[in-house]
């Protein structure tokens, strides 16, 4: 009971607070009065590369940044259950596209631009990416990794059958049955199986998307129309010439397959692309083609970022230094420092990616790729706090489907829809 | 000639078992030195290249050792308390509590039904209103529920083995009951005792979700290794083997020593 | 001193202090239980019985206390078969005594490795393409077999996992228990000329059954939480297939849906549930010890 009151008691303030205009604090006025920042994060390379340049920053603030790293999973209940309880153990929170509905609408982050300092041009941030991280017009994460979809495809197999890289979704149908050949431990397709708003529904949804689906009308659920059935249907079809298991698929055994050399077409998300290229890890380097997915399949849009706690970094110093850490750690700058030290696999900034540097390190198709992907990249989930729940049941139906439990894919998908009146009825 | 193939057999069928059972520990030994390229095969590789990649990203990141500590500070607290705690209130059931002994017993073993995602939201808000969420000091008190439980539960049939005879001889010769439980039932009992023990200290050194949910920066080394496996996007499939083999030197060589300890508590016990 | 103050005394601190962490974890479940409180609000309202009453009705409810009862048994009774099996031919043909403690100590490596790792290892033994166990399958001409992936192998196949941790260190603990034992009635036994398998069956095994029986209580007891495991291995799939109780009160509680009371109420069931089915097995546990 108490803690109820406590935190209607802190939400309180916040509104009071937010009433009035923020007063910029500067690093000089607030030295020192933040001992350490607490930042959660997940083990990204954009993460990791920041360690050899806190030092600069904690000079600058008179603070220890302390960033707590976690898987995924982990890292979601974690910052949720923090901002959710009142603890605010966090100044920095970790937000990704599938809870950012969330986190707006519960209140637990600022809007980026009051409090990231106006140097760190926010505007530059890619366009793809930026619209992941923004609810009705206002940005508030800021991303240092993201991007859309890439189709991958083994050039060497493609001129062995002699056959055209594909630009239609039924072009990509035929030449995957094409290239499929189990005898010989080659594949033509993987995908991802497992449930998950983020696993297989992931990737199933621009299927669903290509095939003229919406999630919602009238605020009502309809992804168990038409264009649900059909999706699923192709998407089945094609999981017959994928690895044996890929009924529960995640990515990494998806990519891993395709990177172990055993599949011939792989439409993923983009970052993987850089995978395939490197000699430690893969056994394909430079057998691989890049290209945007083939039509009518949009490109699934993503991003993760950092943004400031409202719940963690509520006095003045604490936020302004969470601020300035935040753009800080996301800046151009940091990006270029990444590039000079070999990673080139998190890019939050257009500088970036029309910087030399960039080009140096990766194939000029994959660019070419990206660009021409760019514009087909949307967020193609559900914008709405619920979605984690009504993603992670509409994954457990498809993945029933897969796995043959049940084979009905018109009632499966009515009884997600129906569970997904029941979330969206929950949301205030 | 039967029983000779009988006495083979029962050689041999030991011998497969443990070969079987301890197959995914040679695995992962022989994964850990290998470069994600030799992991990631379809025909699995025997011969590769070794590498020393995977032990030096582990050696390399703050976090174990951090988590390391954590967790040496926060099991070896749990387990003695639990001990101190737990083994006499044991002797005392198995002695001397004969009506109510059954029923406590099992209310003890009953406080571990419910799933820990119930127990993780009361404790982190009465944590935040005393202060002690985020703290090594929360996380022992939380895991006593377990220690304390469990070394109850499985120390009183420790006690109960030892024979009466020697517990009465010793307390007609005037040995106050302390004595009797100090110097006679306890040195009896230690050998069963470890199981207790050791049981208490493998399921505190491996809770996640309680560690997970009332610390954040004092994590402990479960949390840890479970951001281990993912780094981005990439499982590294190379450095969980590496982790695995290092995260568990440490138990390993906590329960050598237990087991050293008990042994001359046996031998130092009456005969 | 005497009896009764010693007694008390040692048992005084012990249960005092469980008892009130017992009460702040029950009561704080019961108290979530009854609002519809979420992880997105901190708002909530008093709705009485009504996450029962849902649960009543969900689907999903229903099909996790299944797979949770097929998981008990399944990982109770493997973990005690194989540690009774292993424990007594290692008690039979390891002699020496530095054998014996280099098996004992390589036993307990699996339930030593952290439970998310040892879940990432065997995922990946698992794999039907890149998994050493379907390699050595094809050598002899089977599979691949999609061990996590066929519904109906899937359960078995973590629950194969959970044996392997819990079993091994239970074969050590037998073996300890094994080897503290008198050894009179045994070589009585062996006068008799009795075998070595009815040595165990007659003579060793029934001393041990107090010991035995604690261990599958508390086995009993560990198998209900088994979320990261399996969470790691197949996430409660495919579809429902290995979603147990504790995991499917993590996923609507904490990972996904943030329905923190509906959670709480789902604990509470399984706390009686759990309450009724243990005391039953453990009275007859009792009787048939004593």
């Amino acid at each position: 009971m108490r803690n109820a009151k406590m935190m209607a008691g802190t939400a309180f303030i916040v509104l009071a607070a937010q009433t009035q205009a923020f007063a910029q604090e500067d690093a000089t006025a607030c030295k020192g009065k933040v001992p350490t920042l607490n930042v959660i994060a997940q083990g990204m390379p954009a993460v990791t590369a920041l360690d050899e340049h806190l030092g600069e920053f904690n000079e600058k603030w008179g603070t220890e940044v302390k960033i707590t790293l976690l898987g995924e999973n982990e890292r979601r209940a974690k910052s949720r259950l923090d901002a959710s309880t009142g603890a605010g153990s966090y100044h920095v929170i970790y937000i990704d596209e599938a809870n950012l509905a969330e986190y707006v609408s519960a209140d637990w982050v600022y809007p980026l631009a009051e409090v990231v300092p106006k140097e760190y041009d926010i505007s530059d941030f890619r366009t793809d990416l930026s619209n992941v991280a923004t609810v009705d017009g206002v940005q508030y994460f800021a991303p240092f990794v993201g991007g859309g979809d890439v189709m991958m495809y083994r050039k060497d197999i493609l001129e062995e059958k002699g056959i055209d890289v594909p630009t239609s979704l039924d072009e990509l149908t035929a030449a995957i049955k094409a290239t499929n050949d189990p005898d010989a431990g080659r594949y033509g397709w993987s995908a991802r199986g497992q449930r998950g708003s983020g696993m297989n529904v992931w990737r199933w949804t621009p299927f669903f998307r290509a095939k003229g689906g919406e999630w919602l009308k009238e605020k009502q659920p309809v992804f168990n129309n038409e264009a649900g059935v059909e999706a699923t249907e192709l998407y089945i079809d094609l999981m017959e010439y994928a690895p044996p298991g890929v009924a529960t698929f995640n990515w990494s055994d998806s990519v891993e397959a395709f990177r172990g050399g055993q599949v011939a077409f792989l439409i993923e998300s983009d970052v993987f692309g850089p995978w395939m290229e490197d000699e430690a890890k893969s056994t394909v380097v430079g057998k691989v083609g890049y290209a945007p997915p083939p039509d009518p399949l949009p490109s699934a849009g993503w991003a993760h970022g950092w943004a400031v706690s409202k719940v963690g970094a509520d006095t003045d110093c604490e936020r302004a230094a969470a601020g300035d850490f935040v753009g800080w750690a996301t800046s151009q700058e940091m990006e270029q420092k990444r590039l000079a030290a070999g990673i080139a696999s998190d890019i939050g900034r257009v500088s970036t990616l029309q910087s030399d540097a960039y080009k140096a390190l990766v194939p000029a198709e994959y660019i070419e790729a990206l660009l021409a992907t760019s514009e087909k990249t949307s967020l193609l989930i559900m914008a709405n706090p619920a979605w984690p729940e009504i993603g992670d049941n509409l994954g457990l139906v498809l993945e029933e489907l897969f796995s043959g439990t049940r084979d009905d894919v018109k009632s499966a998908l009515d009884e997600a829809a129906f569970f997904a009146e029941d979330s969206l009825a929950r949301v205030k | 000639m039967g029983k000779l193939i009988g006495h083979a057999a029962m050689r041999i069928i030991p011998a497969v078992l443990v070969v079987v059972a301890l197959g995914p520990i040679f695995w992962t030994v022989l994964g850990a030195f290998k470069e994600l390229r030799d992991i990631v095969t379809p025909i699995p590789k025997l011969v590769f290249e070794p590498t020393i990649d995977n032990f030096v990203t582990i050696l390399r990141n703050p976090t174990i050792r951090d988590g390391l500590l954590n967790s040496v500070v926060v099991v070896s607290a749990t387990v003695l308390i639990g001990a101190l705690l737990g083994i006499p209130a044991a002797h005392a059931l198995a002695r001397y509590a004969r009506r109510w002994g059954d029923d406590i017993q099992f209310f003890v073993l009953s406080l571990r039904f419910m799933p820990p995602v119930a127990i993780a939201i009361p404790f982190i808000v009465i944590y935040l209103d005393l202060g002690i969420y985020d703290t090594l000091f929360g996380l022992v008190l939380v895991y006593l529920t377990t220690s304390v439980s469990t070394i109850i539960w499985l120390a009183v049939p420790a006690f109960e083995s030892v024979p009466r005879d020697i517990e009465e001889a010793a307390a007609m010769e005037g040995c106050p009951p302390w004595e009797v439980f100090w110097r006679f039932s306890l040195p009896i009992a230690a050998p069963s005792l470890f199981g207790a023990l050791v049981f208490t200290f493998v399921l505190v050194w491996n809770e996640l979700l309680l560690a997970l949910t009332l610390a954040a920066q004092n994590a402990t080394l479960p949390v840890v290794a479970a951001s281990i496996t993912s780094l981005g996007k990439e499982v590294p499939w190379g450095v969980i083997n590496a982790a695995t083999v290092l995260l568990v030197l440490p138990p390993l060589v906590f329960i050598g020593l237990l087991m050293g300890l008990l042994n001359s508590m046996v031998r130092s016990g009456p005969k | 001193m005497t009896r009764k103050p010693f007694a008390a005394l040692s048992l005084a601190p012990a249960i005092a202090l469980l008892a009130m962490l017992a009460i702040v974890s029950v009561g704080g479940a019961i108290w979530l239980a009854l609002m519809n409180r979420t992880l997105r609000s901190p708002d909530a309202e008093f709705v009485g019985a009504y996450n029962f009453l849902r649960l009543l009705r969900d689907r999903r409810f229903f099909n996790a206390l299944e797979i949770s009862v097929i998981w008990e048994l399944f990982t109770v009774a493997g973990t005690i078969l194989l540690a009774v099996t292993l424990a007594i031919l290692i008690f039979e043909t390891v002699k020496k005594p530095i054998w014996r403690n280099l098996l004992c100590f390589a036993f307990l490596v699996p339930v030593l490795l952290p439970r998310v790792a040892a879940a990432f290892i065997w995922r990946f033994l698992y794999s039907p393409s890149l998994g050493v166990i379907n390699y050595l399958l094809g050598l002899v001409g089977i599979g691949p077999v999609e061990f996590l992936a066929d519904p109906s192998l899937a359960l078995v196949s973590v629950a194969v996992v959970d044996i392997w941790q819990w079993g091994l260190f239970f074969t050590v603990i037998l073996l300890k228990l094994l080897e503290t034992l008198p050894r009179d009635p045994i070589e009585a036994a062996m006068l008799d000329n009795a075998r070595t398998w009815e040595i165990h069956a007659y003579v060793t095994l029934p001393m041990l059954k107090g010991p035995i029986i604690s261990l599958v209580l508390v086995k009993a007891v560990e198998s209900l939480r088994s979320f990261d495991l399996i969470f790691v291995m197949t996430g409660g799939g495919p579809g429902t297939a290995t979603e147990t109780l504790d995991l499917y009160a993590y996923q609507m509680g904490i990972n996904m849906g943030g329905r923190i009371s509906y959670a709480s109420a789902m604990s509470i069931l399984l706390l009686v549930v759990t309450t009724i089915a243990f005391t039953i097995i453990w009275k007859a546990g009792r009787r048939w010890a004593n």
